[in-house]
């Protein structure tokens, strides 16, 4: 299960989410500006406050790290 | 062997990469993790053609154009250092190497960290550089911006739509910058209160952003504010460490270049846009450098 914590103008998330797109991962997203029980979620779990943050079957990536992503999906880049 | 590899993919790389793929020279860019300066812009509304254009879909029009007459782009590149011998180089990465007969560094410019006690320990943990992305985490919550040129200014714009309290924090005695019609705004708003010929000493909190503690220059005292959150909008630097040694480099870590050929101190390296001393940092002109870097570069491997 995949899910990624962004907010709507962060230029990264947008590049993260169109990389996922591209490589067809499908992913549950989270806009945190929305919702204050989500941002909470979001920093308990990545122990910061900064977007995105991508959670792949339960370990957490924070920013857009692709070759930590490729590497957690064990896709090709 | 690449003929030529550029390192940096914004508008001066792919100008570059655009020019340098109708010259059917073999080229490669290499990006890095961080996405280029155009794309973390809010509207751009000065380049010919577009009247007005978020920066990202700029960026990624500047992509899809590099993309779609065959340039080879490579994301997540971290580079290490550039080695030299006999008229080739290698770009040293992160678990990779790319040889080349010559090279264009179009790296830009990355924001200039704080440096003060907690400013490392806080970055992520209520300290924030990106204001377009974690604005909206501070609704309700108190602020401060550290910085009130014009993207501190910027900032703490997007902040009076979700912050509860804007402390803004300024270097000099007065806000400079460009956009006088929004200083005159900032002023008057209630959110926001603008300290003047402040500096930050340090930054305190247990996990997260607590407290900042500032000098006040001008009445001479030190203050302590309690906030939830900070920004930092402090500048911007040349993304030119690893070129040190290798180029020469102005006082300010920017690449001199001829301002004819874009040629660098070192022959077959080439550099362009905000990376370089050219003095006006914007998009149409770092296009229109990393096309002329281009050129030159055809230039030089047609006479080597």
């Amino acid at each position: 299960m995949i899910k990624v914590y962004s907010t709507p103008a962060c230029a990264y998330c947008v590049t993260l989410k169109k990389f996922l797109d591209e490589k067809g991962i499908k992913y549950e997203s989270i806009d945190v500006s929305q919702s204050a029980k989500d941002l909470q979620e979001m920093i308990d779990k990545s122990g910061q406050m900064g977007v995105p943050v991508v959670e792949i079957d339960g370990q957490i990536i924070v920013g857009f790290n692709k070759n930590k992503i490729v590497e957690l999906l064990n896709i090709k880049d | 062997m690449y003929d030529l590899v550029i390192i940096g993919a914004g508008p001066a790389g792919l100008a570059a990469a655009i020019y340098a793929a109708r010259k059917k020279i073999k080229t490669l860019v290499l990006a890095g993790n961080a996405v280029s300066q155009t794309t973390e812009a809010h509207l751009v509304e000065n380049y010919p053609g577009i009247p007005s254009i978020p920066g990202g879909e700029l960026a990624e029009k500047f992509r899809e154009h590099a993309r779609g007459i065959g340039v080879e782009i490579k994301d997540s590149v971290e580079i290490a250092k550039i080695e030299s011998s006999d008229g080739k180089f290698e770009v040293i990465a992160t678990g990779s190497k790319f040889s080349a007969k010559s090279l264009i560094i179009a790296t830009g410019k990355k924001y200039r960290e704080l440096q003060v006690p907690g400013a490392k320990e806080f970055k992520g943990k209520g300290i924030t550089y990106c204001a377009t992305c974690d604005a909206p985490l501070f609704k309700n919550k108190i602020v401060a911006v550290i910085g009130a040129g014009d993207s501190g200014q910027d900032a703490a714009w997007q902040l009076t739509k979700y912050a509860s309290k804007i402390y803004l924090l300024n270097k000099y005695p007065a806000m400079r910058g460009d956009d006088r019609l929004l200083q005159e705004e900032l002023k008057k708003h209630p959110k926001i209160e603008i300290y003047n010929q402040c500096e930050p000493m340090e930054i305190k909190g247990e996990k997260f952003v607590q407290a900042l503690i500032f000098k006040h220059n001008g009445v001479g005292e030190t203050k302590e504010i309690t906030v939830d959150g900070i920004f930092v909008e402090i500048g911007s630097v040349p993304a030119s460490k690893f070129l040190t040694g290798v180029v020469d480099l102005n006082e300010k870590g920017e690449i001199i270049i001829n301002p004819k050929t874009n040629a660098t101190s070192c022959p077959g390296i080439f550099a362009a846009g905000d990376t370089t001393d050219i003095p006006h940092k914007q998009i149409i002109i770092a296009a229109g450098e990393g096309a002329k870097a281009a050129l030159s570069v055809y230039e030089y491997l047609k006479n080597r």
